[in-house]
């Protein structure tokens, strides 16, 4: 067998395996989407083309007397603000536990660590209080300024990348006079575009997926988040038993994290290149 | 040590919070009013409830109506969906920050009354006497307590019976009427009910939400002469004889005729079979019959049915409460007079998601002809024999425990007897941590 | 390990600075989580009124309960199975992925739809796969000729639980190993094709010990998301009034703390999670520092 027919062998096997897991792994979404064109009346037909193709469901959603433009650009703005946030203060507590040298570096990363592992449904109380004292209940503020002091999981996640970019590189820039800011800026950001990718990813959409923390600080509807906003109206969809427009409003809501999503995968490219980075 | 540190915590960070509800300033006192414009200077009051966007609307233009009769007082509308409600009602009240008023269920009442965060009400009902004159008594009830009222209904739902005419009349059995009995409800149900060559019931005769007492389990209870819990609530009486023969009359229905859904059955089709039209009966409140009205086939309601003791639904109201940290308690009592007024009420029961409180209302076209054509007076005329859906401290978890504990049983995994046995016990011990 | 650039002169002062942001959030996420809950876990609360002293009776309750001893069963045996089934499902899905071929993006897109969608959604999605007499999955079990299975009845439920969390972490999880893999040099591969090792040797001598710090990160994280899963738990399995046929320990916290006034015990059952979480990511780290290769 020629390694031209190996690969192409590897190719099909991989293909078909991808395949068959990406029919169940997007299954349960096109069934999702296929419900969202259906009447009410076949939304337990059990076929994947609609019986009858219908738009009522999302005239029905934009029919309601909520301002979702309004409701978009809110989560759009806290959620890019997170995000940035999060980008900048994690990459910058992670290179400093995966680079550089300080006292009590293990300590205080376990500590950060642990701040993680207390379920959230118990520290919304006490977080809610202290926003209480700095006066921003009802802004958007306590939602994405806490972005800005840095967080667990971002700083973990790069971590665990920086520590895998290879530490000829700092020995030699180090070697070459480079200070500790050009280190991280020069070397480690653009070295860790994929990690980064990856956390923008998970803080986006985590923070435009949230729903509790905009409902305890936001005011509620029309000025709030689209999830407060789309869990409002579940509730007269679901006694209405009108579960097509519960699909609609869920398909529109994840549309936007759908193309973040593919746009910021772009950066996941195949092995990096040692040569390519070794001067 | 530990102690002080502990002390030290929670002082810092929650009294403080709380002072709003411990510390009774001295502008929370009602002040003594009568006039319709309370104060000369504009207020601001804020409101929050549950809802939905067709509520919202309604709350919305009430809102507007209330502030052209009372030019000073703007009302602040924040309307959340049920369980996002009661999250940022609790948050807000637990940092000391409540709405000046917000909507309550009346079960849930006491919970927040016993713990002094609502604003008592009844020095002004007293400089108010004939305000509740035109409501329903039941739909008072509730709110009553040793010390005054510390809340007002704005609504009521009673349970009634709905069917599925078309069902009725392809399975050519009569229509339910108001002499049915509990054994006709019976037999009826077994003749709707289908079940396919492969031993799957494609039709069921009937079908309960079996989560909670209100729609349709306490009703038989009742009629069968048990009860859910003594006048005291200190004792849980669902595990009685009497209770027992009711829940084995479901259970054989169930299990025997095959005529009533299981829960795990139900959810498939979405909680409601009745709606998603497998079920030809079912027992709720007027709360559904804005999603039933664009059902796709004809239906209709029917008082409960008897039983042995009698004729029995259950009555609960939602109402509105005023924070004790309200710094505007005069305005928003008056909004909840408002509410009350024949204005508002007709809004709402225009809204036709519950009934109205205010007998004029609940009696007038508003109410009674509406865009389905369902005979509306049988809500009302079952408050005849309508019992008040349990109010206690500590009565949602009350209800978990039982509901809970049942529910291997309505999915036909546990014995209806040994079951019971086990529940009652636990929901005792519930009472009597809340006592 | 303790390998770290010195910082020189005023370079401490960027250090500083570097890691000023993080020190704020430790002070609030410390003060505002921490030790709120530690605190609140000793205490009677109810939310409404001031708290009082409680002692050890919440933790005693842990033990005591048998609804609470068997969520915490419950937790343990979902995260014995969501963790591994997370981490190599979504390993080898990345390691697929991460050849050159043709549409690799919209598979990688379709595989992270689960990821993102709103979980009321999916969930409702799921109940009609699931259901028992409707349902897709017995549907087709029915045309192959086999007896159709009660899914979301207890002594099933667990399972159809861990499959649609797993299914809906696939996602995240290729997302971390996919970028943990643009860290293996190409040369390293290259090298191995001239000595002639085929992919499973490349898949096991160069591709797993590279990765080990996402395997490592991907196993704690997922532990995490174990012990606080709690959407599609609820929302499959949903009976009585907010119970569940699988009741985790989650379950109870939130009911605890929002439906029964007793933020106090929800605070212990918060502590109990944190210090078994705790102790699995010291062990985690021992781990690590024997198996974990870096750079």
């Amino acid at each position: 067998m020629t390694k031209q027919t190996q690969k192409l062998i590897l190719d099909i096997i991989s293909y078909a395996i991808l395949l068959l897991g990406a029919v169940l792994m997007v299954g349960p979404f096109l069934w999702m989407v296929s419900t969202s064109f259906k009447l009410p009346g076949d939304q337990f037909t059990k076929t994947l083309i609609p019986p009858t193709f219908t738009l009522d469901n999302f005239r029905e959603l934009f029919s309601v007397d909520i301002n979702f433009l309004l409701l978009f650009w809110n989560s759009g703005y806290i959620s890019i603000l997170i995000t940035v946030g999060q980008l900048i203060t994690c990459a910058m507590a992670a290179f400093c536990f995966a680079v550089v040298r300080f006292k009590g570096r293990n300590l205080l990363f376990t500590a950060l660590l642990l701040t993680m592992l207390i379920p959230p449904q118990v520290t919304l109380i006490p977080n809610f209080i202290i926003f209480k004292y700095l006066h921003l209940i009802g802004t958007s503020v306590p939602l994405w300024l806490p972005a800005f002091w840095g967080g667990a999981f971002g700083t973990f996640l790069l971590r665990q990348y920086f520590l895998t970019i290879p530490r000829d590189l700092v020995d030699a820039a180090r070697v070459d006079g480079a200070s500790l800011l050009q280190i991280f800026w020069k070397i480690y950001m653009p070295l860790a575009k994929p990690a980064l990718a990856a956390l923008a990813i998970f803080t986006f959409q985590g923070a435009w997926n949230d729903l509790l923390h905009p409902l305890v600080y936001m005011p509620s509807v029309p000025n709030t988040m689209l999830t407060v906003g789309l869990a409002f109206f579940q509730t007269q969809m679901t006694h209405g038993g009108k579960f097509t427009v519960l699909m609609a409003g869920a398909l529109i809501s994840v549309l936007p994290l759908v193309i973040v999503f593919f746009f910021a995968q772009k950066q996941f490219i195949e092995g990096i290149s040692l040569s390519g980075v070794k001067r | 040590m530990k102690r002080f540190l502990f002390i030290l915590v929670i002082a810092s960070l929650l009294l403080a919070g709380c002072g709003g509800a411990k510390t009774p300033a001295a502008g929370n006192q009602p002040v003594a009013s009568s006039a319709p414009a309370v104060s000369t200077a504009p207020t601001e009051i804020s409101m929050m409830m549950w809802g939905d966007p067709a509520e919202l609307d309604v709350w919305n233009q009430i809102v507007a109506d209330f502030h052209q009769a009372n030019p000073n007082i703007t009302v602040k509308v924040e309307v959340s969906d049920w369980d996002s409600y009661w999250t940022k009602l609790k948050t807000l009240l637990s940092a000391g920050t409540p709405p000046d008023v917000f909507a309550m269920d009346a079960p849930l009442y006491l919970d927040y009354q016993s713990r002094g965060v609502l604003l008592n009400l009844q020095p002004y009902l007293d400089k108010n006497p004939d305000m509740l004159n035109g409501v329903y008594p039941q739909t008072l009830e509730a709110y009553k307590t040793p010390d005054g009222m510390y809340g007002l209904p704005r609504d009521f739902q009673t349970i009634v019976l709905f069917y599925n005419k078309d069902m009725f009349d392809a399975a050519g059995v009569a229509y339910p009427t108001a002499d049915w009995t509990y054994d006709d409800l019976r037999a009826a149900a077994k003749k709707l009910t289908k079940i396919g060559a492969d031993g799957k019931v494609t039709q069921f005769g009937y079908s309960l939400d079996l989560w909670d007492f209100e729609p349709g389990m306490s009703e038989i209870i009742w009629s069968y002469g048990g009860d859910l819990i003594n006048a005291e609530h200190t004792k849980t009486l669902v595990g009685a004889p009497k209770a027992r023969e009711a829940f084995q009359f479901l259970h054989d229905m169930m299990f025997v005729d095959k005529s009533i859904p299981d829960t795990n059955t139900a959810s498939e089709y979405g909680g409601d079979p009745f709606l998603a039209g497998v079920s030809a009966m079912t027992a709720f409140g007027h709360w559904v019959v804005p999603g039933y009205t664009d059902a796709k086939f004809n239906w209709d309601i029917a008082p409960m049915p008897n039983g042995p003791s009698g004729r029995a639904t259950s009555v609960n109201s939602a109402g509105f409460v005023v924070g004790k940290a309200s710094k505007n308690p005069d305005a928003a009592f008056e909004f909840l007079k408002y509410v009350l007024s024949e204005p508002a009420q007709t809004r709402l029961a225009e809204l036709g998601f519950a009934c109205p409180v205010l007998k004029s209302v609940a009696e007038s076209d508003a109410f009674l002809k509406q865009k389905t054509q369902i005979n509306q007076k049988i809500f009302l005329d079952s408050l005849a024999f309508a019992h008040m859906k349990p109010v206690f401290k500590g009565y949602d978890e009350w209800s978990s425990t039982i509901g809970d504990g049942m529910a291997p049983v309505w999915t036909g995994e546990a014995e209806l007897g040994p079951t019971l046995d086990t529940v009652v016990p636990a929901a005792d011990e519930v009472l009597a941590n809340n006592q | 390990m303790e390998y770290g650039l010195r910082p020189l002169g005023r370079e401490k002062f960027w250090l500083f600075a570097l890691l000023t942001p993080t020190f704020i959030g430790l002070i609030f996420g410390a003060l505002g989580s921490v030790l709120a809950t530690v605190a609140l876990s000793f205490a009677n609360w109810d939310l409404l009124t001031p708290p009082t002293w409680a002692g050890l009776a919440n933790y005693v309750n842990l033990f005591k309960d048998a609804k609470l001893l068997l969520s915490l069963t419950n937790t343990i045996k979902f995260s014995a199975m969501y963790v591994p089934g997370v981490v190599i499902i979504s390993l080898l899905v990345a390691v697929l992925m991460n050849r050159k071929i043709r549409g690799v993006s919209l598979f990688r897109t379709a595989y992270f739809l689960p990821a993102v969608t709103s979980a009321v959604a999916t969930a409702l999605v799921w109940n009609m796969i699931y259901g028992k007499d409707t349902g897709i999955l017995n549907f087709i079990l029915e045309r192959l000729g086999m007896q159709p299975v009660c899914w979301l009845c207890t002594e099933n439920a667990m399972y159809a639980v861990v499959i649609v969390n797993i299914w809906g972490a696939i996602g995240e999880g290729m997302i971390i190993f996919l970028a943990g893999l643009t860290a293996i040099p190409r040369e390293y591969y290259e090298a191995a094709e001239m000595d002639g090792a085929n992919g499973f040797h490349q898949f096991f001598n160069i591709t797993v010990p590279l990765i080990t710090p996402s395997i490592f990160f991907q196993t704690l994280i997922s532990t995490i998301n174990a012990f606080q899963a709690y959407d599609y738990i609820y929302m499959l399995t949903r009976r009585g009034q907010g119970d569940s046929s699988v009741p985790v320990v989650v379950f109870s916290i939130y009911r605890n703390a929002w439906n029964f006034f007793n933020y106090g015990g929800a605070s212990a059952q918060a502590i109990e999670l944190t210090v078994i979480v705790a102790a699995l990511m010291a062990f985690y780290f021992w781990l690590e520092r024997r198996y974990v290769v870096y750079e």
